[in-house]
């Protein structure tokens, strides 16, 4: 009923994976996030607060560095949310919370580091030895995989569990849900079937994958990708137990009850929307890993509450966190922010989503640039931000797609809303002339039903009137927004939907992670799922993208962000509103809490509690 | 009264068809092919076809409506190759987006829904009928005039405004009482009624003043009925009159009423249940609504509308029973 | 099947044999004259149901020129106001929700816009969809209770299982479904327009069921009438005998029916938008602004109030309104 905050990763838009919060402030950082460097195998974990100075427990203090730096072991940490984890399964999860809640039971090849800020967005060894080594012109990418590492049941992590888990990922038509990437990457011709219909007797007939022994695997890739480690930290690349999958009551669309842990904690019990519970896995080996610890006991997920029950639960310290980091409601937020006790319990870190709307070319009265940028000067950006919660609620004015947590962003402004940022309607108007309208026209403006996105519609609806373009808003189940009603061409085309609201992160933290889905013309999605909303063909964009795929030079990445940002803007494309921030609340008994620049939010399994209960 | 049961059956039979009918035409209206609801971001063809497979949605919409009333009677396979999922019976469907076989879910939601439908009746019957009874006896007086024009307003209060000013005092200005945290019955008694205090006097006090009103215009209309001036004229106290002659035919209507009342409140409350986020059923279908997870809304839907009609023929089993002279036609 | 909800308890009263309270003046002046004269002539002496009908006109003339009206108002009921809003709390500035010279009821949360505009173009909605759906109501209930009741057999079998489905329906849910199904625009109705229409069918035909009882247990009855018998044996046809024997004698439950069961629909049209498939954005709704409100209302309890008290107001003046119309035309059911 409430009006809560939509989800950061609400409606599977995308993952939100981004580099950096406070430390990006200034306009231009420098990109680190795939530089390789590694700290060898069987390097035992040193203690956070070793590595890191922390910081005093104030407002916004876990998006500069570490709160309550502890080593202290034992007590249980409760996790709250409205929802559910769209699957448990790592192989069917998209949600920007899920992901970074399964480095508590999936180990991945590559793993973001544990640190705040932009260091976290460094994608580190985790299951192998170092980082994939580059051969064949960077076609082929080789790990070697650490000694030591375990399933929950036991039995030792082979390259062989490695190559299983990615073949999972071909077979869409059981396990839906997750990003295909290694499908669109590996299959090579192959139309591989997935690991179910697979007549290999050890199914694993995959080919462009091979195995010559236990601790090494091989990547043959398609085309270059310099990302590939980073890519390799999503959950679809975590190893997978075929003789559980294989067994018809525990594996396949079941493995998401059954997961077998290769963790710190495994999975106690599960109950979809109720509740989830965590304990140590006896068979991890601290040596082994680098980035993760055991200290709390257990973890506890309480799923499906109802939003203003789960914010006054963790304001009175009856809950640890919020897991979905939306952030609070408005009442709480009001309650946090006019309290400076309070205050200094909450966060405000950038989520590393830009909140604006996609004007689509394809649809026939925003054919003309020249009617899409009269949209971009009629806007009243201030308004639009009291809608979406105001500078805390919602976050700051933007003027870019790229936000400023993207490796590379530069701040630009092609649309001058004037000084108080209400729009330009003289401009506007001009624009109009221009594209032939002098008197405006009119379009519609889709929208979910839930959340903010009704307001921010109705804003944009009554400061494009002033300039007589004229809106009908349609409201969608937001279940189904941005996979089915947006995310169809077809169907856009056919409600006409010529401007639609939209929330975008990044996938992992790179330029291409951020822009392949929302710009390449190449993955305009016929069928559904599309990303690309105003269906963007800029050869310029595409040569960008093709260019940041297969660089390793950061350099020429961040120009290729520029390249890309300034293109979508100058042909009006998105009209960005603001860079989304959220305000969470961590409760002060937490020890070791920091905003990591990986996921916009906190670095879930790096936290313990320092009374131990 | 088999006349009764088989209108019964044909009615929720009738319920299901339109149900399953008009909640599949609605994501082909909005455009969504219902095979993509369940896909999540992607929707690969593989991803789609396989999900068509195990949902049965590759086959014609009656067959489609066959299989899920099948299910009443017999446990279901859902099939895409290797991947099995077995419903059990009695199988109302199987909510692939929740993982969870529908009877599940609404076994799991129900208690909170009958909670509600246990206690809300206790307050608005006791206090309705109370009130009712004291307005009729002194018609037009003080009493009376100011408690009926209590009754009306609280008719004229929608149930999410008064939830929320009840909240709003109760809850955040006064103190008296912490928020909504529903405790099972089970659990603790205490904590359970504690926390449904505020829901049961929200839904209650729209049906108390309906059920005061009701009470006192039938009251009014049997008092003046000859057989009650016959008693009086026999001089039996008032007191006795009231209770062993008037109250009775008055207390039959009253039983009709509750009856179907509470049939409609076992089915969920939704504006109740939404207001003060109890996840009861009223709640699970508009939650399934919102998510096009058909299997959950025919299940709802079903059970909803199946309370309703079993309601109808135990209130006119009561009514036979009260009032002999009423046959079951 | 027995269902009798209390506020239409007198309903079930035969209308036929009202008779003035003897020895009052009234008995001799209104000899002669129709049943809904006399009802009249009994309501003007009723001085709540009176103040009602004056509130109940009132709303209906704002109803009206809402259009008008509502633009001219702290900048109309679409305008955002950001300079108004904490940028903090996203709650109006300044006391009791922004109330000020220009905006004399304050302004909304998270927009700023002002709010006696926005519940003046509510009632706008509300009564229009209460009327229309009312009178939807009505017609329906009426066939159907008149063909089951004076034709009986298989008819009334079929009318009677028609009932009993749509009276089992659970409403709620299916307008949901529904109205978020349903295209922008159909049936060449722009997209506030198409939503309206759907509300009235929807709030309308499912109420019929209830009402048709009703109808069909009055001609149960006319039907057996001395009148009735002398017109039929008179060599009367059958539609004359339902027009102007039985249709007649109708008017009274039918005029005591539709001003309560407005109110219902008021609020029933007030469910739909609080939630969220009722009147369409930006077009604002006195149920759509209570559910609004919610998310802040410990702070700004005004803008729960506003609209809360819109519908409280306006239903219960319907409701006294109704409860006068009733006892004029059934005087037994007593104040």
């Amino acid at each position: 009923m409430s009006n809560r905050r939509s989800r950061v990763a609400f409606a599977a838009t995308s993952v939100v994976l981004t580099i950096a919060v406070a430390a990006c402030s200034s306009s231009n950082s420098k990109p680190t996030a795939t530089s390789p460097t590694t700290s060898g195998s069987g390097v035992a974990a040193t203690t956070p607060s070793a590595e890191n100075t922390g910081v005093k427990a104030e407002f916004n203090a876990a998006t500069k560095g570490i709160v309550n730096a502890s080593t202290k072991t034992g007590g249980t940490l409760n996790y709250v949310t409205a929802d559910d984890f769209d699957s448990l399964d790592p192989n069917r999860t998209y949600y920007a919370y899920s992901i970074n809640f399964q480095r508590y039971f999936s180990r991945t090849l590559m793993a973001f580091d544990a640190k705040p800020g932009i260091a976290g967005a460094k994608a580190v060894p985790d299951l192998a030895t170092a980082p994939g080594a580059i051969t064949n012109d960077g076609k082929t990418i080789t790990y070697t995989l650490k000694d030591g590492i375990k399933f929950q049941d036991g039995t030792p992590i082979t390259s062989k569990d490695v190559k299983y888990g990615v073949e999972r990922n071909f077979a869409q038509d059981v396990l839906p849900g997750g990003p295909t990437y290694f499908k669109d990457m590996l299959d090579e011709g192959q139309k591989y079937p997935g690991p179910y219909k697979d007549t290999d007797p050890n199914h694993l007939g995959l080919k462009s994958v091979q195995t010559p022994d236990d601790k090494t695997i091989v990547f043959n890739l398609s085309a270059p990708y310099s990302d590939f480690d980073a890519l390799l930290t999503m959950p679809i690349g975590a190893p997978v137990e075929s003789k559980i999958d294989l067994d018809p009551a525990k594996g396949g669309s079941k493995y998401q009850s059954n997961v077998q842990s290769s963790g710190p904690y495994m999975i106690q019990s599960y109950e979809p929307k109720k509740s989830l519970v965590l304990v140590k896995n006896p068979a991890w080996d601290q040596s082994t890993d680098t980035i993760r610890h055991q200290l709390v006991d257990k973890v506890t997920v309480s799923m499906g509450l109802d939003p203003d029950d789960m914010d006054k639960r963790l304001i009175s310290g009856q809950a640890d966190l919020e897991i979905e980091s939306t952030g609070l409601q408005a009442a709480q937020q009001t309650e946090v922010l006019r309290d400076a006790d309070k205050k200094a319990n909450a966060d405000e870190p950038l989520t590393g989503f830009t909140r604006g709307f996609a004007l689509d070319q394809a649809v026939p009265e925003l054919a003309n640039v020249d009617c899409r940028k009269a949209i971009e000067y009629a806007a009243n950006k201030v308004d639009l931000q009291t809608a979406r919660g105001g500078p805390h609620g919602g976050g700051d004015i933007a003027t870019t797609v790229a936000p400023p947590t993207l490796p590379g962003y530069q701040s630009f402004d092609l649309y001058p809303s004037g000084p108080d940022k209400t729009g330009d309607l003289d401009k506007a108007k001009e624009e109009l002339a221009k594209c032939g309208k002098p008197n405006g026209f009119h379009t519609n403006i889709a929208t979910t039903n839930k959340g903010k996105g009704p307001k921010v519609a109705t804003a944009l609806q009554a400061a494009l009137a002033r300039v007589g373009i004229t809106t009908d808003i349609q409201q969608f189940d937001s279940s189904s927004y941005y996979s089915t009603v947006i995310g169809t061409p077809s169907n856009v085309h056919s409600k006409d939907l010529g401007i639609m609201v939209m929330g975008w992160g990044a996938d992992f933290p790179t330029g291409f992670g951020y822009f392949s889905a929302i710009a390449d013309s190449r993955k305009i999605l016929q069928d559904g799922g599309n990303s690309n909303w105003p269906e963007v063909k800029e050869p310029a964009i595409d040569a960008a993208l093709d260019d940041m795929a297969a660089t390793t030079d950061p350099a020429k990445k961040a120009a290729d962000v520029q390249t890309i940002d300034h293109k979508l803007m100058e042909g009006a494309y998105y009209l960005p509103f603001t860079y989304d921030k959220a305000l969470t609340y961590r409760n002060p008994r937490l020890t070791n809490v920091y905003i990591t620049g990986a996921a916009g939010m906190y670095d879930f399994v790096s936290i313990g509690t320092s009374d131990g209960k | 009264m088999i006349r009764r049961v088989i209108q019964a059956v044909t009615v929720l039979f009738a319920i299901s068809i339109i149900t399953f009918g008009l909640f599949f035409m609605v994501p082909k209206l909005a455009g969504a092919d219902p095979a993509t609801l369940f896909a999540g971001k992607i929707t690969s063809p593989d991803a789609l076809n396989g999900i068509r497979i195990k949902l049965g949605l590759n086959h014609p919409l009656w067959q489609q409506y066959w299989d899920y009333i099948g299910g009443f009677f017999h446990s279901r396979q859902f099939d895409n190759g290797p991947d099995k999922t077995t419903c059990s019976w009695p199988c109302l469907g199987y909510s692939f987006k929740n993982d969870q076989s529908v009877s599940h879910l609404i076994a799991d939601r129900f208690p909170i829904t009958l909670s509600l439908a246990i206690g809300a009746p206790i307050i608005w019957l006791t206090s309705g009928v109370l009130v009712g009874r004291v307005s009729a006896l002194r018609p037009r007086s003080l009493a009376d005039r100011s408690s009926m024009i209590v009754a009306l307003a609280a008719i004229s209060l929608p149930v999410y405004f008064t939830a929320a000013v009840l909240r709003l005092f109760v809850v955040f200005k006064w103190h008296w009482l912490d928020d909504i945290d529903y405790h099972g019955f089970t659990d603790n008694p205490e904590l359970w009624a504690k926390n449904l205090l505020l829901p049961w006097i929200s839904l209650a006090a729209l049906y108390a003043a309906s059920y005061a009103r009701f009470t006192r215009g039938a009251m009014l209309e049997v008092l003046n009925e000859d057989y009650i001036r016959t008693a009086r004229a026999k001089g039996l106290v008032e007191r006795k009159v009231i209770n062993r002659h008037a109250m009775r035919p008055v207390g039959t209507l009253i039983i009709t009423l509750f009856g179907m009342d509470v049939g409609q409140l076992m089915g969920g409350a939704i504006l109740t249940e939404s207001v003060f986020g109890l996840h009861g059923l009223g709640k699970l279908g508009v939650d399934a609504i919102g998510a096009h997870d058909l299997p959950i809304i025919m299940g709802v839907t079903i059970l909803a509308a199946f309370f309703i009609v079993m309601a109808n023929i135990v209130v006119d089993m009561l009514y036979a029973i009260i009032d002999p002279r009423v046959r079951l036609s | 099947m027995t269902t009798l909800p209390g506020d239409a308890s007198a309903l079930t009263d035969d209308f036929g044999e009202i008779t003035p309270e003897p020895g009052t003046p009234a008995a001799k002046a209104i000899e002669g004259r129709s049943l809904t004269q006399i009802a009249w002539t009994r309501l003007k002496r009723d001085k709540i149901a009176m103040t009602a009908m004056c509130i109940v006109i009132l709303m209906c003339v704002i109803g009206a020129c809402a259009s008008f009206v509502a633009p001219h108002l702290g900048g109309g009921p679409n305008t955002f106001h950001s300079n108004l809003i904490d940028g903090d709390t996203s709650l109006p500035i300044g006391t009791a929700g922004g109330i000020s010279s220009k905006h004399w009821l304050g302004v909304d949360p998270g927009s700023g816009r002002d709010i006696a505009a926005r519940v003046i173009k509510g009632a706008q909605w509300s009564l229009l969809i209460s009327f229309l759906a009312t009178a939807l109501t009505v017609i329906l209930g009426l066939v159907a209770g008149l063909l089951a009741g004076y034709f009986g057999g298989w008819v009334d079998a079929v009318v009677n299982w028609l009932m009993a489905v749509f009276l089992a329906f659970p409403v709620v849910l299916f307008g949901i479904a529904l109205a978020s199904g349903l295209p922008l625009r159909a049936f060449g109705f722009s997209p506030i327009w198409l939503r309206v229409t759907l509300l009235i069918l929807v709030i309308g035909g499912f109420g019929w069921a209830y009402f048709g009882r009703i109808v069909r247990g009055q001609v149960l009855t006319l039907r057996e009438k001395e009148f009735v018998d002398a017109s039929r044996s008179l060599g009367a046809s059958e539609l004359r005998i339902v027009f102007k024997e039985i249709m007649p004698n109708l008017i009274a439950p039918t005029l005591v029916f539709a001003s309560l069961a407005i109110p219902g629909n008021i609020l029933a049209e007030a469910t739909f938008s609080f939630l969220g498939v009722g009147i369409p954005l930006p077009e604002p709704s006195w149920g759509g602004m209570l559910n609004d409100s919610l998310s802040q209302y410990q702070y700004d309890p005004a803008y729960l109030f506003i609209p809360g008290l819109a519908i409280f107001v306006t239903v219960l003046a319907f409701n006294l309104f109704g409860d006068g119309v009733r006892d004029a035309f059934d005087p037994k059911a007593g104040r």
